[in-house]
């Protein structure tokens, strides 16, 4: 089932392609928009269904599905999902649909190409998410650029060719190097096993020096820090995110970012715990300086959807302070925050799209006044920045405050530093609003600009009632996550309790001494002796269920 | 005793030639005749009878071996000798070619590298190597009106002659190590030597034949001759000679280095390692600044020679097999390249400048879709072909230790997709300056199907092909 969620949208893309007929005749184009949309909406309503089927209580993989794919290096075609992934899933569901919306207008160069494109890439986002073969993964992850590439380079605006071949390269840059480590993992486990294998579960067994699994970490690490991005991996963010058509945008932003923060909490932390927490304090480090530095270089943009881009940097900021701190309250909360980036900052670029379809343009200085021109799309405007910027009742609360608070557990300092950037966000988000929505009609062509469209309606309302629902009720989000993210946890510090007498006191963090305390009562492996206890032991099954029994 | 049986592939491709010869000699001027047919039939046959073959271990005259290495080379070989034929029809009519002799000469051609990659005697490879060599001199000079034709096939020949020699001078050391031409009598001299063979005969034995393959795959430093060569040749040429004497060469460049010279791979694991890491870095940086499309793939091969030759530096059972995999995965993902690149060709201009290739989306959507895809599989996205050749490459280096090489390769691929790319770049995001609406005529139209189902088999379920490249090299190594 899981398998048909995640190639359904392929399955969709074909269709589009043989509806837009040779050539791609516009007379086609309702026809292809609305299969397409049907597509996507299709697989929003069965991630939906994987959300009612899951159970909220394990911890473990489930709708997994397990088949050898090249067996001769134990390379698995091996999908799962667990508390942490499914969000995931379903905001991919979620906002493919709207973004196909958004474009509706706005896409008119070869529709056909632009709906292929877009449902290709749903397909390789969930593949992303549903991976649990580091192989597979990395097949996910690397041809998911190709649509991108295309989305950014043929849809977008003036610089779209440099944005677009920046985004692919510095993207391939980390990832051929996390291919290294990945295949270097699956030969330090065929060292002791016999056999290679490149299933997840597997390779936590895989037994490295401390310098190899250094060198891993950082090349996986690097590989996600690229796509966060994290300060200073950034700057291919804002060419992309600016020059992308407003579909590319909310894409782009709403999940293609969260695979990086996503790829540090399920492989690289699990997989190299000592070096994860050895490093923790340099990625909280770069998180700071990324929240800070992005806010203030998003208050001087004169441009929307650039002040947009470079919030995106400052937020994701505060996703890798949350998994850095290694804490319940700090996971929960990235991963909480990865959900209401996605939806709050997707929501921005669609209002950004609206304003420059009806203006053809993002500068701020063009508008001004538009509350009394256009009130109902300056209210949904209102709603998600007020969200964008962690207003209590909304979902970005919710996310920033954990994030904070399992921050200022690990690290006061850092904790203190950060909540810094919830007032510059304050500062750039409210004054970009007010300089665009409030006080008189400045330039004349705004003054007769349309309302909301019916299709714009459908577009907001959901994004709007998200990020109020998500505010108000987080506790549906967060306690399907959170046996999943314990077992994170305890994985990363029951390794860590094996090295503590290797390392030397200097590699220590400051107040990592009281790690896990949320989840205390989950129990660390007692008194593991080491990352091969008995406890921790696992092989790999033939029985798919029990393979997940992580 | 004598067995016929392993020259049977062989055999079937010489006859194939000898026939497109004499139908060429009955036709009279002006007469049209299908010779490619028989260019297919054979390179059909040769496929079938290495099928046949398979498992066998079959030897004639002691030099000549079809045992599975040989034979996966074999088909590798018929997948390109096909599918040129299938890209050759249209060069051939537009640029008035004398058919006869150009299907003749690639059939002796391909009949030369099947026997290069199966001989197990150093002097039937040289024989190997001047029958392949020399065909191809010709074919790139085929164009007689052309005058950078006749350039780049002097270039070629005269190189070529150059480096024959040094293969030649290498032969003689090597028996003056171990008084035989013999591979597995060398490797039987040299393992039994005491303390080791004499270290300055070893070095110049291995030196002179690594001259020679380097050559011949175009490594740097002996790369000068390829992209003249192949930027002056027909771009079918181009693509043939890219594919094939590659296949060839590493065919031979494995079993000699891997097998025979083993015992000295103290002295050549280093020398080929700098090679290889000047190849990659080389070819992909210099590919950057090309602005001819069919220089740009020049310096692409080079590239993927370079990668090529992590395989054998790794001296692993995963390298040898990756090499085999990957020899196919480029070849059917350059002739899928270099097919469209000469179909979108006319008489007066080989539209080959990257310029050329603006809008090509808007006026031949299905060819642009197509390059597209032989593209990224070049440049090695999932899931196509030439990843799963890469990562292959790749885990072979990584399982003996080669990091540096091995980061070397993939950061070096990451560069060559900025080259791969501008190609897409202009094909969908440049406007062109005129509708280019080549001819697409039924074998092409086939051509690029077999291509296109190669990339996506090979690239989405690559596990049949894999064990049987695996399988291939259990038998002789």
């Amino acid at each position: 089932m899981l398998s048909i969620i995640v190639f359904l949208p392929l399955v969709g893309a074909v269709l589009v392609l043989l509806a837009g007929g040779r050539g791609d005749r516009p007379d086609r184009e309702p026809l292809v928009r609305n299969l397409a949309l049907a597509v996507s909406l299709a697989t929003f309503a069965a991630t939906l269904w994987l959300w009612a089927r899951f159970d909220p209580s394990s911890g473990d993989y489930q709708f997994v599905e397990q088949h050898a794919w090249i067996p001769a290096f134990g390379i698995q075609y091996f999908i799962g999902v667990d508390g942490i992934s499914l969000f995931l899933i379903v905001l991919t569901g979620f906002l493919t649909p709207l973004a196909l919306l958004s474009s509706w207008e706005s896409v008119h160069k070869s529709v056909r190409n632009f709906s292929f494109f877009m449902l290709a890439l749903e397909t390789a986002m969930l593949g992303v998410f549903v991976s649990i073969d580091l192989f597979l993964f990395y097949v996910f992850w690397d041809a998911m650029l190709i649509p991108m590439y295309f989305l950014i380079g043929v849809w977008g605006y003036d610089r779209r060719v440099y944005a677009a071949v920046k985004f692919i390269l510095y993207t391939m840059a980390g990832s051929v190097l996390m291919l290294i480590a990945i295949i270097g993992l699956a030969w330090s486990y065929a060292a002791t096993t016999g056999a290679p294998s490149f299933s997840l579960i597997d390779l936590y067994n895989v037994e490295l020096t401390r310098q190899t699994e250094r060198w891993m970490f950082l090349a996986f690490a690097v590989a996600f820090a690229i796509k966060v991005p994290l300060f200073p991996f950034h700057t291919w963010l804002p060419d992309a995110h600016v020059e992308a058509p407003t579909a590319g945008s909310v894409i782009l932003a709403g999940v293609l970012l969260k695979m990086g923060t996503y790829g540090f909490l399920r492989f690289a932390f699990p997989l190299f715990p000592a070096a994860a927490l050895e490093f923790a304090p340099w990625l909280g480090l770069l998180a700071v300086i990324g929240i800070i530095y992005g806010a203030l270089v998003a208050m001087v943009q004169p441009d929307m959807k650039k002040l947009v881009a470079y919030s995106s940097v400052s937020h994701l900021g505060f996703v890798v302070l949350g998994l850095a701190a290694t804490n319940m309250q700090g996971i929960q909360g990235s991963v909480y925050q990865m959900l209401n980036h996605g939806v709050s900052t997707g929501g921005l670029f669609m209002i950004v799209g609206m304003l420059s379809d009806r203006r053809h343009t993002r500068l701020i200085s063009e508008y001004g006044g538009l509350k009394a021109v256009m009130p109902r799309l300056v209210a949904a405007f209102l709603i998600i920045t007020l969200a964008s910027i962690a207003l209590p009742m909304t979902n970005g609360f919710i996310g920033e405050f954990l994030i904070l608070l399992g921050a200022f557990k690990w690290h006061s300092t850092m904790a203190a530093f950060a909540a810094t950037g919830v007032i510059l966000s304050a500062v750039y988000m409210l004054w970009m609003f007010q300089r665009v929505n409030y006080g008189p009609v400045t330039n004349e062509k705004n003054s007769r600009l349309p309302d909301l469209t019916p299709r714009e309606w459908a577009q907001m309302v959901p994004i709007v009632a998200m990020c109020i629902f998500m505010g108000v009720f987080p506790k549906v989000f967060t306690d399907p996550m959170e046996a999943s993210i314990t077992k994170v946890i305890d994985r990363v510090h029951s390794r860590e309790a094996a090295v503590v007498e290797k390392t030397a006191p200097g590699f220590r963090l400051p107040a990592s001494g009281s790690p896990n305390l949320a989840s205390a009562d989950t129990a660390r492996p007692g008194a593991s002796p080491g990352p091969q206890a008995p406890s921790e032991l696992r092989t790999p099954s033939p029985e798919p269920r029990a393979a997940d029994n992580d | 005793m004598t067995d016929y049986a392993a020259i049977i592939p062989l055999s079937i491709i010489a006859l194939s030639a000898i026939a497109a010869m004499v139908a060429e000699a009955i036709r009279r001027p002006g007469e049209r005749m299908p010779i490619g047919g028989f260019g297919l039939i054979g390179c059909g046959g040769a496929a079938l009878a290495s099928v046949f073959l398979w498992d066998s271990d079959a030897q004639s005259f002691g030099v000549i071996r079809a045992d599975n290495f040989s034979l996966f080379i074999n088909i590798i070989l018929c997948t390109v000798g096909i599918l040129t034929m299938l890209f050759s029809n249209e060069t051939i009519e537009r640029e008035d070619i004398p058919g006869g002799e150009y299907y003749a000469l690639t059939l002796f051609a391909l009949c030369g590298m099947m026997m290069m990659a199966a001989a197990t005697d150093l002097l039937v490879i040289f024989v190997a190597l001047e029958i392949l060599s020399l065909s191809v001199y010709v074919l790139t000079g085929i164009r007689r009106a052309s005058a950078g034709g006749a350039e780049a096939a002097f270039k070629y020949f005269l190189l070529g002659a150059f480096s024959s020699a040094f293969f030649l001078y290498g032969i003689a050391f090597a028996f003056a190590l171990s008084g035989s031409t013999r591979l597995e009598q060398i490797s039987v001299a040299l393992s039994s030597q005491p303390g080791g063979a004499p270290p300055t005969l070893a070095w110049l034995a291995v030196g002179m034949l690594a001259i020679g393959f380097c050559f011949k795959i175009s490594a740097v430093p002996f790369h000068m001759w390829t992209p003249d060569a192949y930027e002056g040749a027909p771009t079918i040429v181009t693509a043939f000679m890219s594919t094939g004497v590659k296949a060839a060469a590493f065919g031979a460049f494995v079993r000699v280095f891997l097998s025979t010279l083993e015992p000295l791979q103290a002295q050549w694991i280093p020398l080929l390692s700098g090679i290889a890491g000047i190849t990659m870095i080389l070819g992909t940086v210099v590919g950057v600044v090309q602005t001819n499309v069919k220089r740009m793939l020049a310096y692409s091969s080079i590239a993927h020679a370079g990668y090529l030759m992590l395989g054998i530096i790794s001296a692993n059972n995963t390298g040898k097999a990756a090499v085999l995999f990957y020899l196919l995965t480029y070849a059917v993902s350059n002739l899928g390249a270099l097919g469209i690149v000469a179909l979108l060709g006319s008489a007066q201009n080989q539209h080959d400048e990257l310029r050329d290739f603006a809008g090509l989306s808007k006026s031949r959507p299905g060819l642009a879709a197509l390059m597209t895809v032989f593209l990224l599989s070049l440049g090695g996205f999932p899931p196509l072909a030439g990843f799963i050749g890469k990562w292959y490459i790749f885990a072979a280096a990584v399982q003996e230790g080669h990091y540096a090489l091995a980061i070397i390769g993939v950061l070096t691929s990451v560069i060559s997709v900025f080259f791969y790319l501008r190609i897409v770049v202009m094909m969908y995001m440049t406007e062109g300056a005129e509708a280019v609406r080549p001819r697409l005529p039924g074998t092409a139209v086939a051509g690029l199907t077999l291509a296109t189902i190669a990339v996506l088999y090979l690239g989405v379920l690559p596990t049949r092909v894999l064990d049987l490249a695996l399988a291939s090299i259990s038998t002789i190594f």
